[in-house]
């Protein structure tokens, strides 16, 4: 499926880069801005499928990435966005899903080294779905209040609850563990039962419900 | 005589004109014509005047203030005499029911309050006063002197009568007012000079208009006031020696009201300054405040310079190699071989990049060469410049790490804005270790114009020298040359 794919990224180099990756896949890159003014008019003119978006630009080097893109989400709803950040910040990316996981991406810059993950996440992010760094929910979970909920799982529903909360389908756990699309039902059931959570179909709502059980 | 040394025995006095007497010549001047002739223009300077002005207010506050201390035990032992008188009488008095020690009337209540708040009273009101008199060396001599910190205490009057009470500066402020009653003297009387030698000048104006009787008329003669008494004018011709008299007072005048408000001054600043000590606690906690600032700074400027530099080219370089990967396919036939040797070809690229985008922020950071010394380091920055650098380094006893850091990138920074603005043809960056100094000097022969003040680095630069204690020079004018000396101690 061909996107149509905003980008505002501050590092020529990086941007140059994303662009040949998009255009490579068969995305329509429809515009590359410098900045969060720039990328609030480039969305309001094209209406893109999904806008990929750096964390720190100009003027003040801050996050003016992320305030652009908690903007896009109120203003401009039928636009996906992904972040893209250099730093594993728990509290950007709960900022940015702490009212909806849908169609909405945090991911560190260095995912795109993996080409077809990196791709994977757009697609799902821009269909809706969500894209929570590996890294990020690794630290979420770290320091989770409910470490004794979190503790009562066994090892390999730990993980089955990392890859939910990436923002994973049970096919796409399935996959990255390696096992059938019946164990990870089995798993996830396993998991909401002994968390206590409300069982959700959506997966965009499964992330949410786990983000909110590890604290975010 | 020659010249040169009259010039020499100005400098020793008050006279602000400047030093006159460079006779390229050699014409020999007479001592006492150069003395004479400064005599009588240094009163022309804007600063005699505010000097008089001083000492007309200062004279007149200093002896109210002596008046009003003076005054005030008076009224107390006064008002005592009184109570007591009051105390006689009511033992006296038939129906008294403590004969002896009778009651204390209730103006005597008064007058022990009275008594017992003098010596609270007078640390806090020295410091009213103190500022006052700063303030008037500030506005009319120009200095201006930092007043002691503010007086620290607790809640409750009972807490701040014992701070008043121990208040050092407070009390150092009265006895100020004591000590300068001499010099409130000299200030009172050259007020009366300059009043009274200004009204002497005007007679020989008015006098043909007041004066113009008829032959035959005779008047009382007019007084006109001196130091040595009334001289008595009686004749037009006798008003020029009244007129002569008021030029010599006012001449006198000046002097005494130079060397009155010099005295004051230095009373000023040794007695209201903040004292030694507070001042050096004042120093030290700005130093420390900007040196945290300073590496808060240093180390923002270095997270920002790795995340928008070898991070991003890192990321970069990554993103290539993953797409070239895909290019090479799983196995087998390269299903795109021309991509991907470009897109190697820049992750190559991208690696070399990071790598000396790297190793530039390492020596950014601490220059390897430092470790061998700031000869070495210094000699290798003067090697990168791209302006001629004349380096000449004699340290003998080796400073500490982080002297030689402060005076590497004190150099470094010099060097960088000299390239930058200056459009010097050369250099000169000299080391030279004193006893317990490190003097870094560096000049150019560029167009000058560099100004501390217009947001260039000097700004930074003179503030992480300071937080050594060390200091910072800079001559350049515009046209130049520039030159900057930084000053540092060996050990800090």
């Amino acid at each position: 499926m061909t996107l149509r794919v905003v980008i505002a990224e501050d590092a020529a180099l990086f941007r140059a880069g994303l662009v040949r990756l998009l255009e490579d896949r068969g995305h329509q890159v429809c515009a590359e801005v410098a900045d969060g003014d720039a990328l609030l008019a480039a969305v309001a003119r094209w209406h893109p499928d999904v806008a990929v978006v750096d964390v720190r630009m100009p003027p003040a080097y801050t996050d003016e990435g992320l305030r652009a893109a908690l903007r896009l989400r109120r203003e401009q709803p039928r636009t996906a966005v992904l972040v893209l950040s250099q730093y594993i910040e728990t509290r950007y990316a709960t900022r940015l899903l702490a009212d909806s996981t849908a169609g909405v991406g945090y991911l560190l810059k260095d995912r795109v080294a993996d080409v077809a993950e990196f791709a994977a996440a757009l697609a799902r992010v821009a269909a809706g779905g969500t894209a929570l760094d590996p890294e990020v929910v690794g630290q979420l979970v770290r320091s989770s209040s409910h470490a004794a909920g979190l503790a009562a799982l066994t090892a390999r529903e730990r993980e089955v609850l990392a890859l939910m909360a990436e923002g994973r389908s049970n096919a796409g756990i399935a996959a990255a563990l390696v096992i059938s699309a019946g164990a990870v039902e089995k798993h996830v059931a396993g998991i909401f039962a002994k968390l206590g959570l409300p069982v959700s179909e959506a997966d965009n709502r499964r992330v949410l419900a786990v983000l909110r059980y590890v604290g975010a | 005589m020659h010249g040169g040394d009259n010039g020499r025995m100005g400098s020793t006095g008050p006279a602000s004109a400047p030093a006159v007497n460079r006779m390229p010549g050699g014409r020999p001047g007479h001592p006492l014509a150069g003395f004479a002739r400064r005599a009588v223009r240094a009163p022309v300077a804007g600063r005699a005047l505010r000097e008089v002005a001083f000492c007309a207010i200062e004279g007149p506050l200093g002896l109210s203030v002596v008046a009003l201390l003076a005054a005030l035990p008076g009224l107390g032992l006064l008002a005592a005499l009184l109570a007591g008188g009051g105390a006689r009488t009511a033992a006296g008095h038939p129906g008294s029911a403590h004969p002896g020690g009778g009651p204390v009337s209730p103006f005597g209540v008064v007058v022990i309050v009275v008594l017992a708040a003098l010596p609270m009273l007078a640390p806090w009101g020295a410091r009213r006063f103190a500022a006052v008199h700063r303030g008037l060396v500030a506005w009319l001599l120009g200095e201006r002197i930092a007043g002691p910190p503010p007086l620290r205490h607790g809640r409750g009057p009972g807490r701040w009568l014992v701070a008043t009470l121990c208040d050092g500066p407070g009390w150092r402020a009265a006895a100020y007012l004591l000590v300068k009653l001499p010099v409130t003297v000299a200030e009172l009387y050259a007020a009366f000079l300059a009043g009274a030698g200004l009204a002497n000048l005007t007679y020989p104006f008015w006098w043909p208009f007041f004066r113009n009787h008829p032959p035959g008329v005779r008047l009382a003669p007019a007084g006109a006031l001196t130091p040595f008494g009334v001289l008595p004018v009686a004749t037009f011709p006798g008003t020029f020696a009244a007129f002569a008299a008021g030029a010599a007072m006012i001449l006198a005048c000046l002097w005494l009201a130079r060397a009155a408000s010099t005295a004051d001054r230095w009373l000023v600043r040794g007695m209201l300054g903040p004292g030694r000590l507070a001042q050096r606690v004042a120093d030290l906690e700005q130093a420390r405040a900007l040196a945290v600032d300073d590496s808060a700074a240093l180390l923002r400027r270095l997270e920002r310079d790795l995340h928008d530099g070898a991070q991003v080219r890192l990321a970069t370089l990554a993103m290539n190699l993953g797409m070239a990967k895909e290019k090479l396919g799983e196995h087998g036939d390269v299903p795109d071989p021309a991509a991907a040797r470009e897109l190697l070809d820049a992750a190559h690229r991208g690696a070399k990049d990071a790598l000396a985008e790297l190793r530039s922020l390492a020596r950014g950071i601490h220059p390897a060469a430092l470790d061998n010394g700031l000869a070495d380091a210094l000699a290798t920055l003067a090697a990168g410049s791209a302006i001629p650098v004349d380096l000449q380094v004699h340290v003998p006893v080796r400073p500490t790490q982080a002297i030689e850091t402060i005076a590497y990138f004190c150099a470094a920074e010099l060097l960088a804005n000299a390239a930058k603005h200056s459009s010097a043809t050369r250099i000169g960056v000299r080391v030279t270790g004193r006893e317990d100094t490190l003097v870094l000097v560096v000049s150019d022969d560029g167009t000058g114009g560099a100004d501390p003040a217009r947001g260039s680095g000097l700004a930074g630069l003179a503030q992480r020298v300071a937080v050594v204690d060390g200091r910072l020079d800079i001559a350049s004018p515009p046209g130049g040359p520039t030159r900057v000396t930084a000053e540092l101690p060996l050990r800090a």
